[in-house]
């Protein structure tokens, strides 16, 4: 048995040792050579990317990979190419891309320092901040009114980190997706439930009855979403950010942003100036 | 371009007090959920073999409805489903005391019990029937024959496949994630969330399952010896 | 044999789904009687022991065992079987339990007794078995007639009124049954009421006051040893015995 155990730790200390083997190749040439960009996106998280009624795989962020960064992409490795999209979750999608499963997440991840440790973001494509979705009526009206009460966040999102870091008096409660930690608001196992102000706009129009719940609180976290990419493959990132660059010089990112979010779109949720000029600073302008 | 490793995030900063938490949560969950899922197992294992035909369908409706249903579901079924049977404030007193733990504990409790009841039925019913005549016929009471000779020679018999459950059921701990209880495998996460250090994480979770699963194994192989029946080595195999 | 009888069957009828293995077993046991039971293989011998302490049901008739009915509904069976001593073929011990504490666990959990009287009764059994030596021994590490006795002494742990033997010697190495069958000498020349399945015709002939005979679930002849061993009456006894004697 101890014999067992000396193994283990011989394998574990080897595994940290090869660090050189999870190596990554160029993710340009890669998709030069497969003739495809495989994005990690989500299927639940309307509008950004989900499963629509007709059971195809839509949304915002999708849009901007076929429509922007496909172009960009292609210009790139002088050929055209496919995009593959496989699911993603907060909890897998950075070892998908660290393992080469995916090369490029393209769903709702916000674009944080931390993470910049281990991958690269794209420019900026979407700007939102954290809130709390209530019971109408609800006492909770922004973050000061949170203590003792039980607040649900989804596991490995950075609002979760900023309640347990600057409010430790609230009662987290963490699940790993969003149906869950709804169904638990739904319920009364929680008080409120925070996420990004966009994600929860999209819960409470898809509720059974959207008036009941309200959206409460100012921005109590920034949040821009990002593409992530491999760490330092600055070819493919460069590729990227042209094709979202041009989209916002274009004017075509604001058609699609319009499609979605625009007041016939899937959720409204109009731009503010402050938004835009934030997105639009990105570019030097 | 490679993957840089970090190893120092699993010590620096929370991680270390987060791990910790995170396995004693894990212990305490997985060691009360055993303690539930052996008693219900003992009894509902001993009950499919008694002549009784009721109390043997009782049993045997209950191991098929909660082994065939997976783990995932019974979590929400506690967590989700039981509550609103309850008086509001009952609820809410739940909701602030640990219902997660709770639900997370009775629903591995629930569906490992009817999992180790098999491996207790196949343990008792290699002991031949006339062990248990030879029990009655001296005046002992069923009861008593299974307390006093059928189950302590079937306990001793199934060390090996109740050990291989024991296991299962720690490893199914982490099931309650989904319910927002914050075991190991959450912890890990939330290091790699906050460390974005994938691999640094997933290996000090793996190691720490890998250690308490052999700690267990020996501890069982200790118990197996020291209760070992003289000149009895027939096994029972693992549970179907 | 004047005294009241210990064991009697009235009209005793069991099935076994179709297969009629008692019919109309008419059958008086006295007290201090030692009764042989033989027969061919599957005839019922075992099954008509068995109903004597409720091991199995019968379906028509009934049986009494001294004096208290055991097929009556709702009998307290395990009170019953305190006063019906009983040895399987197999032996049976508790195969996690010593010699020692084979014996005890009944006088123990049924009778109550503490654990120095129990343990005393238990000695003291094992003497008249002759193998006090073996009091902490497992059964694994006993031989087959060591078990054997050693199941004897468990039974009669409890006092009981009547003892019931299922071939106790047929699963035996042929040096051991003798071993096994003085004892059962002992326990008879001591007044005990038995009933024994055995095909040990010695023993019948030296020990048992009477022989019953059995066919296709039925008692085919009663007698004693020295009448049935000499000539039975009925056809099937002298081909059982023909059988059995050039065997
Ligand atoms: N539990 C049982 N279920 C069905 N049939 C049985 C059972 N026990 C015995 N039998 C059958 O009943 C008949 C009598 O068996 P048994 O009393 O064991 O005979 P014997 O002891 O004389 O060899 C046999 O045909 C046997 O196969
Ligand atoms: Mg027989």
């Amino acid at each position: 048995m101890k014999k067992t155990v000396a193994v283990v730790l011989v394998l574990a200390a080897g595994l940290a040792l090869a660090g050189p083997v999870v190596a990554q190749q160029d993710t340009l040439e890669k998709i030069k050579s497969s003739g495809v960009l495989t994005i990690g996106t989500r299927t639940g998280s309307p509008p950004f990317a989900y499963i629509n009624k007709n059971n195809e795989w839509v949304g915002f962020t999708i849009d901007l990979v076929e429509m922007l960064v496909k172009p960009s992409v292609e210009k790139a490795v002088g050929k055209s190419i496919k995009v593959e999209k496989k699911e993603s979750t907060p909890p897998t999608r950075i070892p998908l891309l660290t393992s080469n499963s995916v090369d490029l997440i393209a769903g709702t991840m916000t674009d944080t320092p931390q993470r910049r440790e281990s991958v690269d973001f794209s420019l900026t494509f979407f700007y939102t901040g954290a809130q709390f979705l209530v019971k109408k009526g609800s006492p909770i009206k922004s973050i000061n009114d949170i203590g003792g009460k039980r607040i649900a966040a989804q596991q490995g999102a950075t609002n979760a980190k900023i309640i347990r870091e600057k409010y430790p008096q609230a009662q987290l409660r963490e699940f790993p997706d969003q149906p869950a930690a709804f169904q638990a608001l739904l319920q009364g196992q929680v008080d409120a439930y925070t996420n990004d102000g966009i994600q929860l706009y999209g819960l409470k129009a898809k509720a059974p009855n959207p008036n009941d719940w309200d959206v409460v609180g100012d921005f109590y976290s920034e949040e821009p979403y990002g593409m992530a990419m491999r760490k330092g493959d600055t070819k493919f990132k460069a590729a990227v950010d042209a094709g979202l660059k041009n989209g916002f010089e274009s004017g075509k990112y604001f058609e699609i942003y319009d499609k979605w979010f625009g007041p016939k779109g899937e959720l409204p949720y109009p731009m503010t100036p402050p938004v835009k000029a934030y997105l639009l600073k990105q570019i030097g302008k | 371009m490679s993957y840089t490793f970090k190893w120092s995030v699993l010590w620096t900063g929370e991680s270390g007090r987060w791990l910790l938490q995170g396995l004693l949560t894990t212990l305490e969950l997985s060691a009360l959920a055993w303690l539930l899922a052996v008693a219900l197992g003992i009894v509902a294992g001993a009950l499919r073999t008694v002549r009784f035909a009721p109390l043997r369908w009782a049993a045997t409706s209950y191991v098929e409805f909660f082994r065939n249903v997976p783990l995932l579901v019974w979590m929400f079924f506690w967590y989700f489903g039981v509550p609103p049977l309850l008086p509001r404030a009952v609820q809410d007193w739940l909701f602030n005391h640990g219902a997660e733990f709770w639900a997370g504990m009775l629903a591995l409790g629930v569906y490992h019990g009817a999992r180790i009841s098999e491996v207790i039925r196949s343990g008792i019913q290699s002991i031949p029937r006339t062990q248990f005549e030879a029990s009655v016929a001296m005046g002992l009471t069923t009861f008593q024959a299974y307390r006093l000779i059928i189950l302590p020679v079937a306990l001793r018999l199934i060390v090996p496949p109740a050990t291989n459950e024991s296991l299962n059921l720690l490893k199914n701990s982490s099931v309650a994630l989904t319910i927002s209880v914050a075991e190991l495998t959450f912890q890990t996460r939330q290091i790699e969330t906050y460390t974005a250090k994938a691999i640094e994480a997933l290996t000090a979770g793996t190691v720490i399952y890998l250690v308490l699963c052999l700690s267990i194994a020996m501890i069982m192989a200790r118990v197996e010896r020291r209760y070992a029946i003289p000149g009895l080595i027939a096994r029972v195999g693992p549970a179907a | 044999m004047a005294a009241a009888p210990a064991i009697v069957f009235r009209d005793v009828n069991k099935w076994f789904g179709k297969l009629h293995v008692l019919r109309d077993i008419n059958l008086a046991i006295g007290a201090g009687e030692v009764v042989v039971v033989c027969g061919p293989s599957g005839s019922g011998k075992s099954t008509l022991i068995r109903c004597v302490n409720g091991l199995e049901r019968v379906q028509g008739g009934d049986i009494a065992v001294l004096g208290a009915s055991v097929t009556a509904r709702g009998v307290n069976l395990p009170a019953l079987r305190t006063r019906v001593g009983m040895v399987f073929q197999s032996f049976n011990l508790f195969p996690h339990m010593t010699a020692l504490q084979n014996i005890m666990l009944a006088p123990k959990k049924v009778r109550r007794l503490s654990h120095a009287e129990a343990e005393k009764a238990a000695r003291a059994l094992l003497a008249r078995v002759g193998l006090v030596e073996k009091a902490d021994n497992y059964p694994a590490n006993l031989s087959g007639g060591q078990q054997q006795r050693v199941a004897i002494a468990r039974a009669l742990a409890m006092q009981p009124k009547i003892m019931l033997f299922d071939e106790p010697t047929s699963a035996l190495d042929p040096e051991m049954i003798n071993e096994v069958l003085d004892v059962m000498t002992t326990l008879a020349r001591e007044g005990m009421t038995m009933m024994c399945v055995t095909h040990e015709m010695g023993f019948a002939r030296r020990v048992a006051h009477r022989v019953v005979f059995m066919d296709e679930g039925q008692v085919i002849e009663e007698a004693t040893p020295q009448a049935f061993f000499a000539a039975p009456k009925s056809e099937r006894g002298k081909q059982f015995l023909s059988k059995i004697l050039t065997h």
